[in-house]
């Protein structure tokens, strides 16, 4: 349904991804983790790598949780589908878009 | 009282009601009508008879300003009296006025925009009667504006969080969910507005957004809050009636008004409903003497009355209960925890204080919320005061996903399911767009074009919008100071409240702040 | 969940004062049935189906003239809807 208006009504997203240059916006979930009241959102260089994402911006977020553990073995989703990310690959590589969450779950 | 006994009348009320508004009416002769009302077709609302709304309390120009006025002088009575008596240190404790400052934050700049919207409908619906209602109402919104923040100027005197709350309300995080809502509203036609504020907001949802708040300053010491309180309810009544009459003549009118109506109801009862958040949280976490809770308050104002009540008689048009009500009475044991939990965690940016409940109070909270609070928010309390032990209470050290429409972190869980938190996605022109619920996601999928142009407070920091790349520059150009926000104990307002109750000499009192 | 306009409950909240003590013996003097609950700075009457505010009955008690607009400066809110407002009463009741 289109916005019932008394002229013509377009306009641009207040987040388009343009708006970020060559960044855009990543959130983090973290599955099964109360302590996070609710996912982080990052702006990160589309062509950062996994391993910079970890240790520059999630690491030092995700340390306000006192169980932390960075060496935890980790279930990574993104679109609803597992995947493996691999230090060396970028966030563009591994088809993170802007915006995109990324579900992170501890295996017990 | 003070007014005087009445002069002998010729006129009935009605007579005059009817001589001093509608008689006052014209059709106009040399331009078009619908020149003189270019706002009321374009949403697609027919109406075949304007003079069919009914305005029962009949109000004409010299009784509400007879009795406005005589309000106002009880009201600023209590005012001076309370600010004389040093009526501040009477609270049950300084961290009550947290609570107002949220209001004073979130709620009276909306009372101002409304006071705008009511105007614009007095210029702008074809009737005289609902004209007349509707500027009554825009003035009544203005005087609750100025009596709010005369009131809580008391408290400005001694206590943070109350210096710069206009500004705040346009720029700080958690404000953006009020103002937001608003904004929805006010960028709506003037049929959408009706609903959306007069209906949803002055009628379903008015007693637990407001009754809670006075009912809080009247057990917490707050005398002067209560009083500006119950003198704006007093013009409340007016405003639900407003907004019931609003809903009736629309239906009236034209049964193809009803599915209109319907889809704005579904809309604006989940856009209120989210911001109620904010109260409910309020009413469990921030009073230091509980009123009630908000699984109380929403049983009683919302299922009982409108449900048991309201929603029975809409039936007669065709109206059903609001879309996704469900979710929102099955959230009524956890909204409030979460709630809590994301400003207790976010305080750091805010204009108000929050810290960890005391023994007593998880006490309350464990009675009150007998299958959820020790099961699923306890443990995180339990876990911060070992925290708090070993160094020091924590903040998030970064910012939140927020949801496109309600603008609050993305902290809701499924339905049925407190343990995870709820994720939708749409995709609007190849753009992706998370919403917290079913009910914000069936918002924004009706009105795409609409909310992609939401200000999200973390977008906009992070494209450098809100002072500075850095959390100090975010703060600074938030207006906040020292003793705003951030942890309740230790803070300067507890301080000074120790302070001043130690002292065997107040007559200081007051300098310091 | 199925009830009716006449026993549906209606009801109104009024600020407990001086002035008001008159008009909340009144409303239990005219409407059989009514209850009568304080809450904090408020008095809640409720009533199946209909409450009825009449003049007469609140001037009797307050032993002065009493226009049913000042029952404007009682009310804080209200369930169901305001059907009549006249010089002489004031019922809330649900229309179906």
């Amino acid at each position: 349904m289109a916005v019932k208006s008394i002229g013509t009504y377009d306009f641009p997203s207040r987040s388009r991804q343009e708006l970020y240059g060559d960044d855009q916006l990543v959130h983090l979930w973290f599955q099964e983790n109360p302590w996070f009241c609710a996912a982080a959102c990052f702006r990160a260089p589309k062509a950062m790598t996994w391993g910079d994402f970890w240790t520059a911006l999630v690491v030092p977020y995700a340390e306000e949780d006192p169980d932390f553990d960075p060496a935890s073995p980790r279930v990574w989703t993104l679109h609803g589908e597992q995947f493996s990310p691999r230090d060396d690959q970028t966030l563009e590589e591994l088809g993170i878009g802007h915006k995109d969450v990324i579900g992170m779950r501890v295996v017990a | 009282m003070t007014i005087a006994p009445k002069a002998p009348r010729k006129l009935t009320m009605k007579q005059r009601y009817e001589a001093l508004t509608r008689d006052l009416d014209w059709d106009p002769s040399y331009v078009a009508r619908e020149d003189v009302f270019p706002h009321t077709e374009f949403e697609g609302i027919r109406i075949h008879d304007w003079s069919k709304w009914e305005d029962p309390f009949r109000l004409t120009v010299d009784a509400y300003t007879k009795y406005q006025a005589e309000k106002d002088k009880r009201l600023y009575a209590v005012l001076d009296g309370f600010a004389q008596s040093q009526g501040h240190l009477s609270l049950t404790e300084a961290s009550y006025l947290n609570a107002m400052k949220l209001f004073l934050q979130g709620v009276t700049p909306l009372e101002y925009q409304a006071h705008r919207n009511f105007a614009y409908l007095a210029r702008h619906l074809n009737g005289p009667g609902p004209r007349f209602a509707a500027l009554c109402q825009s003035i009544d919104e203005m005087r609750h504006t100025q009596t709010e923040i005369h009131t809580l100027s008391n408290y400005n005197k001694y206590y943070g969080g109350f210096h710069n709350y206009l500004e705040q309300h346009d720029r700080v995080w958690y404000l953006s969910v009020p103002k937001s809502f608003f904004d929805d509203a006010l960028s709506a036609g003037p049929f959408e507005f009706l609903i959306a504020i007069g209906f949803s907001f002055e009628y379903l949802l008015t007693n637990l957004l407001f009754v809670p708040f006075m009912s809080g300053a009247s057990f917490n010491g707050d005398l002067p809050t209560m009083t500006f309180g119950f003198s704006a309810q007093s013009d409340e009544s007016r405003h639900m009636t407003l907004g019931l009459e609003a809903i009736k003549f629309l239906l009236e009118q034209d049964e193809a008004n009803v599915p209109i109506v319907q889809a704005w109801i579904d809309k604006w009862f989940w856009r209120g409903y989210r911001v109620t958040g904010l109260v409910a949280q309020m009413l469990d976490y921030m009073l230091p003497r509980k009123v009630m809770s908000w699984k109380e308050a929403f049983e009683l104002y919302f299922e009982e009355q409108m449900m048991k009540g309201l929603f029975e008689d809409l039936a007669f048009y065709g109206i059903t209960p609001p879309r996704h009500v469900e979710d929102a009475i099955g959230e009524k044991e956890i909204l409030s925890h979460q709630v809590y939990w994301v400003l207790y965690q976010f305080s750091h940016a805010a204009a108000f204080t929050t810290s960890v409940p005391d023994e007593e109070h998880q006490q309350w909270l464990a009675e009150t919320y007998p299958d959820t609070f020790e099961r699923y928010y306890k443990p995180l309390w339990d876990k911060e005061r070992k925290n708090i032990e070993a160094g020091g209470r924590h903040f998030v050290r970064g910012l939140p996903q927020l949801c496109q429409v309600c603008q609050i972190p993305m902290a809701f869980t499924e339905p049925g399911d407190p343990t995870t938190i709820c994720q939708r996605e749409s995709v609007h022109k190849g753009e992706t767009f998370q919403t917290c619920s079913n009910g914000c996601q069936w918002i924004f999928e009706r009105e795409p074009e609409k909310y992609v142009q939401a200000w999200l407070p973390v977008h906009q920091i992070y494209q450098g919008n809100c002072g500075g790349p850095t959390l100090p520059d975010v703060l600074q150009w938030y207006g906040l100071e020292d003793g705003d926000g951030g942890e309740y104990k230790g803070s300067l307002d507890d301080r000074n409240w120790t302070q001043w109750h130690d002292a065997a000499d107040h007559s200081h009192i007051g300098s310091e702040a | 969940m199925s009830t009716t306009a006449a026993t549906r409950p209606v009801g109104v909240d009024i600020q407990e004062s001086e002035t008001n003590r008159s008009v909340v013996e009144a409303i239990e003097a005219t409407n059989d049935g009514c209850t009568v609950q304080h809450m904090p700075g408020l008095v809640r009457i409720t009533a199946p189906g209909r409450l009825v505010i009449t003049r007469e009955s609140v001037e009797e008690r307050l032993g002065r003239e009493w226009e049913t607009h000042e029952f404007q400066l009682a009310i804080v809110s209200y369930f169901g809807h305001i059907k009549e407002w006249d010089d002489d009463e004031i019922v809330i009741a649900w229309d179906h």
